[in-house]
């Protein structure tokens, strides 16, 4: 068992070099393959979920690899997986999967496509698997060689902006990271300096001082600081998500859902797996800031969404809104707070991906994405008599989304509220209204394209089509099964999260 | 005393190998008529005796360190390096000089004689053990530098830079002597071998006469490797001379400025006290504007060899970074810098070369589109523009991580973060490069003849470095690190 961590990693590279030694014309044959690959991949996540132990608290030592790398340095080819990327790798299985499903109408370049899609789902296992900081960095910084290329070539109009504003902004985060990093491995100990993410947990740090400018500052607080502007960039959290909305709107389908499903996750997983268990002390020195921040990102995102004319920068804001309420759930440090925050991670990839993908089904009907035309006439109108199929599906997700009772959105929310209550009361109640904004904008949107009179270029829509049933339906699925019975999923990061609760309210 | 000398010769064959071949250029080029033939001889020659010093520079790494020439040279592990790392580059150019339509043809084979002579004065400079081989040192490579900036005979710009190096080269080798002298004045002593046992001694005025003499010396170096202020010629320069000269000056004294600075610095500022911290503030703050500089100014450049230019500057004050730290992990950082800013400036400047000779200039819009005409060429510079910047799985990054490391341990971690601040800007202008490449249509769908098949496979192979070092650097790591780096 030892090896289905490296397989589930490096097979998608494997399908990749298939790919690139395929003559370009085999559009079919690539497409075949990409989808076999990522299908594989996923059924060795099941696999992986199936043999998962739910009592064993942190890394699983069933599963746990140690080689080493670069022995001078004491780096190591070290990965694990525990209660908290266990859910996340996966949904990093299943989205991949539908995105390639997705992705069959591509026409452009279409073996470079897949080859990289195939390369960006290696880097996202490697960061979920990742237990040394070293081999994390390397996999984060090598996923935006991937999502740069995919933005910039099949993007939108402006996709140019967009593949370097993303680029550039989390290239940013990632050196001050890589400073935090280095000079980790140094204080770790005498003699024992290490990359290893374990080790290093425990808040060793709480003592140490550093000189800068000549003044004396704690050593954790600055460098949790600098991991912290690392991972909230990637969140994205409020002021660092300006970004976000331009490579949204840019990206193609199948990789708006990658960054909305996964790739935010990464930054919300980064302060769960390095920041709070390294940084323990530092991390509940800054947990109201951290709320505050998720409550901005909670009402900021919801009203710039409210503001949107385009239906993809409206998705694109509700993230930023429902990626606020992880970092609430994280934040409040209990155990209901943090299981929320997990399950919500889950729960956003699952909603907001069937979100994404909608729109990109309904934009190759319509090839545009208006809800109001700049011109200030109706973009959609009455398509729910039009595309009785597509609105079923469409609403499913959009009150998941939303957080309705009885689908996956309410029970993460809810395990949030719950967990934040005593410790934030007031950041809870406007969080709250939080939720009414989201359902506020969704609703609105829905009621000005779905209601209303037919317009006229809405009439010859076709409805869904066979392979676009096919891969909602794996996610509709999970939005139901998950907001009626949720304990599959919080069985297996109750441990994990558990321990981590516990070592966290320890100090 | 011949017997001395001779047993001394036997550590120096590498620098004599260099010259031999340099001598025997130049009598190929007297005897035999101007043809095509000739020139293959030439490259022929050339390549094969800088092949046979890389080879006796590898059995040199094995042995224990000398002084020799009544100490005035000094063979240890990091002048072996060192040289090595020249002569690669040099052997990286005189091929790219064989291919490149930037110098007349008929001026090539005295190209090859007069690069190999910088490549002498490169290897003297980074195995100086006294003043005055430093300073000749410096001084071969400054003047023949000079005539190969102003290579291009009937181009004005060309012209400019030969000009424009050598003033800045005169003023600059004068306030080295001018320094020298008074180091002199004061030690008495050019000796480098001598020098830390008087520097201890050292107290009251003289220290910070010394520590000033050292400013207007370092003006020497400083303007070698380009950095701040001692940068205003670079762009011009390297502008202004064909795109083989300009990799040779991005290269070989460049890196041979450093390995001097190195020297010098754990040489003269080896013992804690008031002369080693005045010396880590200028170099720190040297090498933070150097990187600023370079970096901000190489955004606005529309010609790619000026963008590379400024990023030479700014990748020399991040080299220098290397030197804050006064230790030997420092200086095996630096040359492991070294060995990998070769391959991925070799790998722009090739590709580079051949757009620039296909359209006749270097715009950047030249580049627009690659990928759909020579993808694997495309691919190639992507790598090294990626790598410039430092993003992993690529060399360059563990170049910065390594950079980074050295100063993390000393707690250096302003230092630290503005490093990486700059990798970040630095990323901004290698993204337009590869933007064009990639995202971008083509202008027209003329193919660049100089992508052979020859001419790309040897582009793939200096590419193919630039990707192993990022994954498997233990290797390297292991070259760049001996127990007795220095020899004092």
């Amino acid at each position: 068992m030892h090896a289905i961590l490296t397989w589930i990693l490096w097979m998608p590279i494997l399908g990749m070099l298939v790919v690139l030694i395929m003559p370009k014309e085999k559009e079919d044959a690539i497409r075949w393959l990409s989808l076999a690959t990522t299908a594989f991949t996923f059924l060795l996540t099941i696999v992986l979920y199936l043999k998962f132990d739910q009592t064993v608290p942190g890394i699983q030592p069933a599963f746990a690899i140690k080689v080493p790398w670069i022995e001078q340095f004491h780096i190591y080819y070290s990965l694990g997986i525990d209660g908290i990327s266990l859910p996340m790798t996966i949904l990093t299985g299943l989205l991949f999967f539908i995105c390639i499903l997705s992705s069959w109408t591509i026409e452009k370049s279409v073996k470079s496509y897949f080859a990289l899609l195939l390369l960006l789902e290696s880097t996202v296992f490697g960061v979920f698997f990742s237990l040394d900081f070293f081999l994390f960095y390397v996999y984060w910084e090598v996923m935006l060689i991937p999502m740069f290329f995919l933005i910039g070539i099949w993007g939108g109009e402006n996709r140019e902006y967009a593949a370097v504003k993303f680029f550039l902004y989390t290239f940013f985060g990632s050196v001050l990271m890589l400073v935090g990093m280095v000079a980790l491995y140094f204080v770790s100990g005498q003699g024992e300096s290490s990359f290893d993410l374990l080790a290093l947990a425990g808040g060793r740090w709480h003592e140490t001082k550093m000189m800068l400018f000549g003044h004396q500052f704690d050593f954790d607080k600055i460098f949790f600081v600098m991991l912290f502007i690392g991972f909230a960039i990637k969140v994205p959290v409020f002021p660092f998500h300006t970004w976000l909305p331009h490579a949204h709107v840019q990206a193609p389908t199948a990789v708006s859902v990658i960054l909305a499903g996964v790739l935010l996750k990464m930054g919300t997983y980064g302060f769960l797996r390095i920041a709070f268990p390294i940084f323990p002390q530092a991390s509940i020195y800054f947990a109201s800031m951290i709320a505050w921040l998720g409550i901005i990102n909670v009402i900021y995102g919801a009203l710039c969404a409210m503001a949107q004319t385009d239906v993809k920068k409206l998705i694109a804001y509700s993230s930023v809104s429902h990626m606020g309420f992880v970092m609430l759930g994280l934040s409040a440090m209990t155990i209901q707070g943090m299981n929320g925050a997990v399950l919500q991670m889950f729960n956003h990839g699952t909603s907001t991906a069937m979100m994404f993908l909608l729109v990109g089904i309904l934009y190759e009907r319509s090839h545009h994405r208006w809800i109001v035309k700049p011109d200030g006439t109706k973009g959609f109108g009455g398509l729910y008599t039009q595309l009785p199929k597509f609105s079923i599906i469409f609403i499913i997700a959009m009150f998941a989304s939303m957080g309705l009772p009885g689908l996956s959105g309410f029970v993460s929310e809810a395990l949030i509220f719950l967990g934040m209550y005593e410790k934030f009361t007031t950041i809870t109640l406007i969080a709250a209204f939080g939720l009414l904004l989201g359902a506020a904008y969704l609703l609105w949107m829905f009621k000005r394209m779905f209601f209303g009179e037919v317009i006229e270029e809405n009439k010859n829509y076709e409805d869904m089509n066979s392979r676009e049933i096919f891969y909602m339906l794996p996610l509709c699925v999970a939005v139901i099964l998950f907001g009626i019975y949720p304990a599959p999923l919080l069985n297996i990061m109750k441990a994990s999260v558990g321990s981590l609760v516990t070592m966290l309210s320890s100090f | 005393m011949l017997s001395i000398y001779l047993n001394n010769v036997a550590f120096y064959v590498p620098e004599l190998i260099v010259v031999a071949t340099m001598c025997f250029v130049l009598i190929m080029e007297a005897t035999y008529s101007n043809t095509e033939t000739k020139r293959g001889y030439i490259y022929g020659i050339a390549c094969l005796g800088l092949v046979a010093t890389i080879i006796n520079l590898i059995f040199n790494l094995n042995r224990e360190s000398v002084s020799i020439f009544t100490n005035s040279i000094v063979i240890d592990p990091f002048s072996t390096l060192s040289k090595i790392m020249m002569v690669l580059a040099t052997l990286g150019v005189v091929y790219l000089c064989s291919q490149s339509k930037d110098i007349y043809a008929n001026l090539k084979t005295e190209f090859v004689a007069m690069t190999l002579g910088v490549l002498f004065g490169g290897m003297l400079l980074a195995s100086a053990n006294n003043m005055l081989t430093l300073y000749l040192g410096i001084e071969t490579l400054s003047i023949l530098s000079y005539v190969l900036a102003s290579f291009k005979r009937n181009d004005d710009r060309s012209a400019e830079a030969g000009l424009k190096y050598a003033l800045y080269g005169g003023v600059s080798a004068a306030l080295m002597l001018f320094g020298m002298s008074h180091i002199y004045g004061v030690l008495g002593t050019i000796q480098f071998a001598e020098l830390p046992a008087i520097l201890k001694t050292l107290e009251g005025v003289n220290v910070f006469i010394i520590l000033a003499s050292f400013v207007v010396f370092f003006v020497g170096l400083g303007y070698k490797i380009s950095c701040v202020p001692f940068h205003m010629w670079a762009p011009d320069v390297y502008e202004g001379s064909p795109i083989p000269v300009t990799t040779l000056f991005a290269l070989v004294p460049k890196i041979a400025g450093i390995v001097a600075v190195v020297r010098v610095s754990m040489i003269f500022f080896k013992v804690d006290g008031v002369l080693q911290h005045g010396w880590v503030g200028l170099i720190s703050v040297i090498a933070v504007l150097t990187m600023f500089v370079g970096n901000i100014t190489a955004i606005g450049q529309r010609s790619f060899k000026r963008m590379l230019a400024y990023s030479s500057i700014a990748h020399a004050g991040n080299m220098l970074l290397g030197v804050v730290v006064m230790n030997e992990i420092g200086a095996e950082a630096i040359l492991f810098y070294g060995f990998v800013y070769i391959f991925m400036t070799l790998v722009a400047f090739y590709v580079g070369s051949f757009v620039a000779d296909t359209y006749g200039n270097d715009h950047f819009d030249r580049f627009a589109g690659l990928i759909k005409k020579h993808p694997l060429m495309a691919l190639c510079l992507t790598a090294a523009m990626f790598s410039l910047a430092g993003l992993p799985p690529f060399s360059g990054f563990i170049a910065k991580f390594r950079i980074l490391y050295v100063l993390a341990e000393k707690k250096y971690y302003t230092l630290a973060v503005l490093a990486g601040i700059n990798s970040v800007i630095s990323l901004f202008y290698y993204l337009k490069v590869v933007r064009l490449m990639i995202l971008k249509d083509a202008e027209n769908e003329n193919k660049i003849e100089g992508f052979c098949y020859r001419n790309q496979a040897i582009i793939i192979a200096l590419a193919v470095p630039i990707l192993l070092w990022g994954v498997f650097w233990e290797q390297l790591v292991h070259l760049t690190t001996s127990s007795h780096m220095f020899t004092f």
